[in-house]
């Protein structure tokens, strides 16, 4: 089960993930990051305090856009992660490819 | 010389008939001549009669051997040889009168030797039809026999046999014991000639035929006869032959039989196209049964539906509606009708209250076919019926009739069963379809499965220094998690353990991918961090840009007691320090092979050596074990992992890899199904 939605705000758009990302669904959340791309927005942040369990294919959707993000200039940061979530994406090594906060506040400086 | 007697047997007993009956002939001929000079011959009749039995007998065998052999024993074909007995023994005995009308009042005429010969000569041909008829009728009336009849019949055969020997009490005159006999005869044909069930299966023309066969057989039965009445008071035959108990019965049996064949199927003429309608329509349902084979189209099922439906509606015009793949009405099939009429008849159906809405949920009586009046100047009533399949509404049969109300009940009755019929056809063969895709699937799984079984070692390298157990097990058919040791020179053995993201096939794709990076790299005997740097260089190339490995490569060598090692994105170690008695995870950073694919991947991953002692551990897992869940959701995690392991260093690696893979079953219950790989190696210094 995941529920993903999009709050535009000013100069930012926040991705709000709850429920589990595994292999199943990891599509939807693809298509979530593909849709904001396409709208041209600069500045993601990526509310996570909802997500309780994120898979390997989960992960490797982040990891596919990295470059993608570089490129374009994008900035994304992932705030509010479960310790447990957050362990996940220590161990894999993201989060020295993505800026991840605890707070969205901490997130939102760590963007300027 | 069984062999040599065996196969003629037609010929052999058509030879002796011809015999007897030569014999017959000459035995009475030897009689007139001794009548005409006066002699005693001294032939006694007796001998006459025992030719004549043995005739009977012959003939019998003969007809019943070539009515047995002959494999083309349909009934008109039957009833059509009985004819044509008939016929020819007619028509012989007409030349025969013929002939001596023409003779007129001649010596010649009145010569009893000819006389005598023409008499053996009807007496023969009459026997021959009456004995052939016999055995056809025999048949006809066993023709879906039950015991009762079978036995019936067998009591009259015994019957007649014993009417042929009877000559030897009366002679051949028709006294009052004769007629005993005939009454006997008579009443046991009439219970025979009940038994009539071929008639049903003749076709209209094949009735018509029948009739008039046994129109021949009766004309020629009933000349015969009288024919044979006139010899019994003829006075030129010395031994009457004809006046026999088992002929006259004979053709009582066979008058008995044919006239009742002849008026059954006569009354049967007018119902017989109903009894063919019948027939047709349970073939045409044994036709929509039939499951339409794999690779051919399910067109042909609602092909031969609207078929059998016209058909057994007697129905003016019909079409099949069905909806497409985007939900759209369309024509499929039509019959006697052209598209604009449909058009116009599809419009005046729409308009109809009792047309059937296209309704979202199947209900019972959804699918009944319903009668509707149209408004139409050439058709006058149609019946829709709607074909579900799987519950989902597939399209409409619609039926169009000239005349008003021409759908009864047992049409509409007979057009449901088969649109249902139909569907079961249709749905079956989209469900049989399925289930040899599924199949496929199922084969192409079990081989990867046998791939990936042989990618995993079936040997794991050590010496005397260290013992090692490994173990996997896979969610799917197929799994992504690897390991695998290397012996590199006499002391050094290098351990990788990995696990590919995602699931199922496409993870074991990339397993074998890092299964060949392994061990390509393995032969130059890389330090661990330069092993994932190279391997990161190679696998960059080949995974997709959302897949990644993680891994942890181990160095063990056992001169200098130490394990060299790289960590990249894979779960941490745990390590049992035996002489601290302490439990730990080996912490280490290092980031996933694939997820930074430039020279830049080099910063991320590091490389640490530590020393082993006597009774040391080491557990290496892939990320299933800690994340196995329990009912509630409850990961079994890396706490609980350290206190299992923790409380079982003391026992050997086999045993210690055992407490944890039972410990995390216990853990997760079986209720759960495992929704990840499991895959565990544990290290036991010595």
């Amino acid at each position: 089960m995941l529920k993903i939605e999009n709050i535009d705000q000013e100069d930012h758009v926040i991705l709000q993930l709850s429920g589990e990302i595994d292999a199943s669904n990891s599509v939807d959340l693809d298509a979530a990051i593909q849709d904001i791309l396409e709208k041209g927005t600069k500045r993601i942040l990526v509310d996570g305090s909802q997500l309780e369990y994120i898979s390997s294919a989960g992960l490797g959707v982040f990891m596919s856009y990295l470059e993608e993000f570089q490129e374009k200039d994008i900035q994304i940061v992932i705030f509010g992660l479960l310790e447990k979530v957050h362990q996940v994406f220590v161990i894999l090594g993201l989060d020295k490819l993505i800026t991840i906060k605890s707070t969205e506040q901490d997130a939102l400086e760590a963007m300027l | 010389m069984f062999k040599l007697f065996s196969p003629n047997i037609g010929k052999v007993t058509f030879l002796i008939a011809i015999l007897a009956w030569l014999a017959l002939v000459f035995v009475d001929i030897t009689r007139i001549f001794g009548l005409m000079n006066q002699i005693e011959s001294g032939v006694a009749p007796e001998v006459s009669y025992i030719l004549q039995v043995a005739f009977f007998i012959m003939v019998y065998l003969f007809y019943n051997y070539s009515i047995t052999k002959n494999e083309r024993n349909e009934f008109l074909n039957l009833i059509w040889r009985g004819a044509s007995t008939g016929l020819l023994a007619l028509a012989i005995s007409l030349l025969i009168r013929g002939f001596y009308g023409l003779l007129g009042d001649s010596r010649l005429a009145n010569d009893p030797l000819m006389r005598n010969f023409f008499y053996h000569v009807n007496f023969a041909l009459t026997s021959l039809f009456l004995i052939s008829c016999t055995l056809l009728w025999k048949r006809l009336i066993l023709y879906q026999k039950t015991k009762k009849v079978v036995q019936q019949w067998q009591a009259f055969e015994i019957l007649l046999s014993i009417s042929m020997f009877f000559v030897f009490f009366n002679q051949n005159t028709l006294d009052y014991s004769f007629l005993f006999g005939l009454v006997f005869i008579f009443v046991f044909s009439i219970s025979l000639s009940i038994n009539l069930k071929w008639i049903p299966y003749l076709t209209f023309k094949e009735k018509w035929k029948s009739i008039l066969f046994f129109s021949i057989i009766l004309v020629s039965a009933s000349y015969l006869f009288l024919q044979v009445l006139s010899y019994s008071d003829a006075d030129q035959i010395p031994v009457n032959l004809t006046d026999n108990l088992l002929l006259i019965g004979l053709f009582v049996f066979i008058f008995i039989y044919s006239l009742f064949s002849f008026l059954v199927t006569l009354f049967n003429l007018p119902t017989s196209s109903v009894f063919e309608q019948k027939l047709t329509e349970a073939i045409n349902f044994q036709r929509l049964s039939q499951s339409i084979k794999p690779g051919e189209n399910e067109n042909q099922v609602l092909d031969i539906l609207i078929d059998s439906s016209m058909s057994a509606s007697y129905a003016d015009a019909g079409w099949l509606e069905t909806f497409n793949e985007e939900g759209q009405l369309g024509v499929l099939q039509y019959r006697f009708i052209d598209k604009s009429i449909l058009k116009q008849i599809q419009n005046v159906l729409l308009q109809s209250t009792s047309y059937p809405q296209a309704p979202t949920q199947k209900r019972e009586e959804d699918s009944k076919s319903i009668p509707i009046k149209i408004n139409h100047p050439v058709y006058k009533s149609a019946l829709v019926t709607p074909l579900y399949i799987n519950q989902k509404l597939l399209g409409r049969l619609i039926l169009a009739k000239e005349v008003k109300d021409g759908f009864n009940k047992e049409m509409v009755n007979i057009i449901s069963t088969f649109v249902g019929q139909a569907c079961i056809s249709v749905e079956n063969y989209r469900l049989l379809n399925e289930a040899i895709k599924n199949e496929r699937y199922k084969e192409e799984l079990e081989i990867a499965q046998r791939v990936q079984e042989s990618l995993l070692p079936e040997k794991l390298h050590h010496d005397e220094c260290f013992e090692i157990s490994g173990f996997s097990a896979a969610a799917d058919e197929v799994g992504g998690d690897y390991y695998e040791t290397k012996q590199l020179d006499e002391h050094t053995f290098a351990l990788i353990i990995g696990d590919v993201s995602g699931k199922g096939t496409s993870a074991a794709f990339n397993m074998s991918q890092m299964k060949g990076v392994f061990h390509s790299l393995v032969q130059t005997h890389p330090n661990p961090k330069d092993f994932m740097v190279l391997a990161n260089n190679a696998l960059s190339e080949c995974l997709e840009k959302n897949h990644f490995i993680t891994t942890s490569y181990y160095l063990i060598n056992t001169v200098r007691k130490s394990v060299t090692y790289s960590r990249a994105g894979h779960c941490p170690t745990l390590f049992h320090n035996h002489q601290k008695q302490e439990t730990e995870y080996l912490s280490i950073d290092g980031m996933g092979l694939g997820i930074l694919r430039n020279q830049l991947y080099k910063n991320y991953v590091h490389e640490k050596t530590f020393h082993f002692k006597e009774g040391d551990v080491m557990v290496v897992i892939t990320d299933g074990i800690v994340e196995a869940k329990d009912d509630h959701g409850v990961e079994f995690g890396y706490e609980r992992l350290r206190k299992v392991a923790h409380q079982n260093v003391h026992l050997s690696s086999q045993e210690i890899q055992d407490k944890i893979i039972k410990e995390v079953y216990k853990f997760i219950g079986k209720n759960t199904i495992a929704d990840d790989d499991y895959s565990l190696l544990v290290v036991k210094f010595k």
